[in-house]
């Protein structure tokens, strides 16, 4: 067995794409991935104002969409123009605070503020449309609060008279809406999985691209393939430590578990890749084909994680198809054990349910058997061992 | 050997290679089916959420069927402790809780007021949201309940009771993406970065296999080669273009705004760009399965640098910089804009120019490759 890691290690030192793929690309993919978010919170983004009133109470209501830390105010001075540096995305809302706001307000009409998002880009335009309305409520509820006070109504009770209900908000397990704890680890988790997929095609194709697969038959089909799970497994987890150690201890996100399940939970999902990675590649026998297939299988794994789209709201297709990837079945571990500090027996239920995987075994098998007959017949056909 | 004999035999090899048909024709209908798969409901609706009632009075009662008519939250249960509700949380019965405190009626009646308490699991924000949404206006709309019968009971009529809780509306409207549906948000961009990369691709493995070979590539000039390979995908990938651009965008309910003149003249520049930076690109490989490995490794960093997922004003500035050579970029920023945003031809101006100096630059580089790769001799033992 020494010898045939040792084997192995001496292939993925002369093959420099190999070893970049296992040392500088993932340090760099994932520096570029975090610094690309590192702002965190989506803050100061464009809004434009166009203040038809020009009052007191207008402009007092402009400068409070400008306090809240989302947001960020450019006047317009008429819609046309505010509407054009919107559908050129130069703003991400439009505010139209209209003539005569001030005197309906007094005379006791109800004046309308208009409010346009950009929902094309969703995530900001929706954190942007209730960022504003509550600026805005805050703004009038100030004016109410004063006219509550003018009709001799006492401090404390003119504000419950105003608010009877007030509400408190909490965002569980990620207080401060970070979205580099929301979206940052599972962007990396799907880096990872395609790193580790080429990482293993790349080690099983170089048998085909340099003709030694008949060596490897002779040295052991099993052995051999043993040998690449224990030279790549720890390289890979290796990474997923990193990955760990820069989230939750240099960037010290919150982590309510231990790395210990998380490092399990890494083992048992790459060991679900490399059977993926077995199949297709006893299947097709074609470096770039098997690299062209697994990409088209492992490339779109970060939609169906759950994160962003919430599982339960995808179509039946969507579910079967997220129980295909092994990165969906590790980010329910990584959430529970991030967030809800989950232990070993809740581990163990998620590891069972890996168990369809185990199906794919009897396919390598039977189809490294008939790669194996077929390279026979073709050696048997050109005794001094043909390409 | 003619422009036209090159172009025909171009064609032939694309379409008898299986690793390239696998990518081209194969990926570009599968991804056209499974991008948008998780997405196709829209909408996260009918959240899980788990009730405290620690007051058990009408309006209590009241509130919490409420809130489970609002169509983004469904009552699961109520539990005795906030403990609890976090259990269920954790064990995935509940992705939001709602405490009601003791004594919520009586103060509301009483003019005291009170406090609700809202949760949602922000390890998902469209859970979150969509919990927290539903919940705010359930809670308005109790407190707006409490002081309409508060102003009524004081004696003023109820037109001018309603009138004063409402002083001023607040007309929050989405504009470009009316649904808010999350097709229309991720399908326009995703679509056209799996055009670009798949052509990418396409051009990286048919380059790549050929450097080292003889074959009909060495028969004609650099510039041919390059220009009618240039054609060659141009006429696959305007066929593809109108696929996605014309049916699925349809088909998957994005909003479409341009004209068909304007989006084929945006599209123009970018598929020339494209096929060329392709060429250019191939010429550094000579292993035909590496180029499908950088482009996978670089096309989730393309997606999120192009500005619809995460605002371009938070991206730090190197990163704009160095994002501003991928055609792909300038293409989905354009795209969205003017195709679903409804700006004008002269707003988008800047982009098409760009795709133009792209293609112009990857020009000249990929004709310097192509030179410096046809130049060495064929390996004769391969």
């Amino acid at each position: 067995m020494t010898s045939l890691v040792r084997r192995e290690l001496k292939a993925l030192w002369n093959d420099p794409w190999q070893f970049a793929l296992v040392t500088y690309i993932p340090i760099l993919g994932i520096i570029s991935l975090w610094w690309l978010f590192s702002a965190g919170m989506p803050r100061q983004l464009p809004v434009a104002i166009v203040d038809h009133d020009q009052s007191q109470l207008s402009r007092m209501l402009a400068r409070r969409i400008q306090a809240n830390p989302a947001a960020d105010t450019i006047g317009y001075q008429d819609i046309a123009s505010a509407k054009r540096a919107m559908t050129q995305g130069e703003v991400y809302a439009l505010v139209v605070l209209p003539h005569r706001l001030n005197r309906d307000l007094l005379t006791g009409h109800s004046p309308t503020i208009e409010i346009r998002y950009n929902s094309q880009f969703l995530l900001v335009g929706k954190l942007l449309s209730s960022q504003i309305q509550l600026s805005l409520g805050d703004g009038l509820v100030h004016v109410a609060n004063k006219k509550q006070l003018a009709l001799g109504v006492p401090k404390a009770q003119a504000e419950i008279n105003l608010r009877p209900v007030t509400s408190q908000t909490t965002a569980l397990y990620n207080s401060n809406s970070n979205y580099i704890g929301f979206l940052v680890p599972p962007i990396l988790l799907a880096l990872g999985q395609l790193l580790a997929m080429l990482v293993f095609a790349n080690s099983l194709n170089r048998e085909l691209r340099l003709n030694t697969m008949s060596e490897w038959f002779s040295l052991g089909t099993r052995r051999v393939l043993y040998a690449k799970m224990l030279v790549y497994t720890p390289l890979i987890v290796l990474q997923g430590r990193f990955i760990l150690a820069i989230l939750y201890q240099f960037l010290n996100l919150p982590l309510q578990g231990d790395f210990g399940l998380l490092l399990v939970a890494q083992v048992a999902m790459l060991l679900a890749v490399w059977l993926l990675v077995l199949v297709i590649f006893f299947l097709l026998q074609d470096c770039a084909r098997v690299i062209s297939f697994c990409t088209a299988l492992f490339a779109p794994a970060f939609p169906f994680m759950g994160i962003t789209f919430p599982t339960q709201d995808m179509p039946v297709l969507a579910q079967l198809w997220r129980k295909l990837m092994p990165s969906s079945h590790y980010i329910d571990t990584h959430v529970g054990v991030v967030s809800y500090g989950q232990g070993w027996d809740t581990l163990a239920d998620q590891l069972i349910n890996y168990w369809g995987f185990l199906f794919l075994i009897p396919v390598i098998v039977f189809l490294a058997k008939r790669v194996k007959r077929t390279h026979l017949a073709d050696q048997s056909l050109s005794p001094e061992g043909a390409k | 050997m003619t422009f036209w004999q090159f172009l025909m035999a171009d064609l032939r090899a694309i379409v008898t290679d299986k690793a390239i048909a696998i990518t081209l024709f194969g990926g570009v209908l599968f991804y056209s089916v499974l991008y948008p798969l998780p997405y196709l409901n829209q909408v996260p609706t009918e959240q899980m959420l788990v009730v405290i009632d620690h007051d058990g009075s009408s309006l209590s009662r009241r509130l919490i069927r409420h809130a489970d008519a609002s169509p983004k939250i469904t009552v699961t249960g109520q539990v005795s402790s906030i403990d609890m509700a976090q259990n269920w949380i954790e064990s995935g019965r509940a992705n939001g809780l709602l405490v009601i405190p003791h004594g919520f009626r009586k103060d509301l009646m009483l003019g005291r007021g009170a406090t609700l308490s809202y949760g949602g699991d922000a390890n998902y924000f469209l859970i979150y949201s969509a919990v927290v949404e539903g919940l705010v206006s359930v809670g308005l709309d109790a407190g707006k309940y409490v002081q309409l019968v508060g102003l009524l009971a004081h004696g003023e009529n109820a037109k001018a009771a309603e009138r004063s809780l409402n002083a001023v509306k607040l007309n929050s409207v989405p504009a470009f993406n009316p649904s808010l549906g999350y097709t229309p948000y991720v399908v326009p961009g995703v679509l056209l970065l799996v055009l670009h990369q798949t052509l990418l691709i396409g051009a990286g493995i048919l380059g790549a296999g050929q450097w080292q070979n003889q074959g009909y590539w060495r028969k004609v000039s650099p510039l041919m080669l390059i220009s009618g390979r240039i054609c060659v995908f141009f006429l696959i990938y305007s066929l593809f273009t109108s696929l996605y651009v014309g049916h699925c965008y349809y088909w998957y309910g994005v909003s479409v705004q341009a004209t068909l003149g304007q989006v084929a003249l945006f599209l123009l520049p970018f598929l020339l760009s494209t096929a060329v930076t392709g060429i250019a690109f191939s010429c550094l490989f000579t292993r035909r399965d590496l180029p499908t490995q950088v482009l996978l490794l670089i096309s989730m960093p393309i997606l999120f640098v192009s500005g619809f997922v995460w605002p371009l004003e938070l991206i730090p500035e190197p990163l704009i910089w160095i994002s501003t050579i991928i055609p792909a970029v300038p293409t989905i920023i354009g795209m969205l804009q003017l195709n679903q945003m409804g700006a004008s031809w002269a707003s988008i101006m800047p982009q098409w120019l760009h795709l133009w100096g792209l293609f112009a630059l990857f020009f000249m580089l990929a004709l310097y490759g192509v030179n410096k790769r046809l130049k060495r001799e064929p390996n004769s033992e391969l």
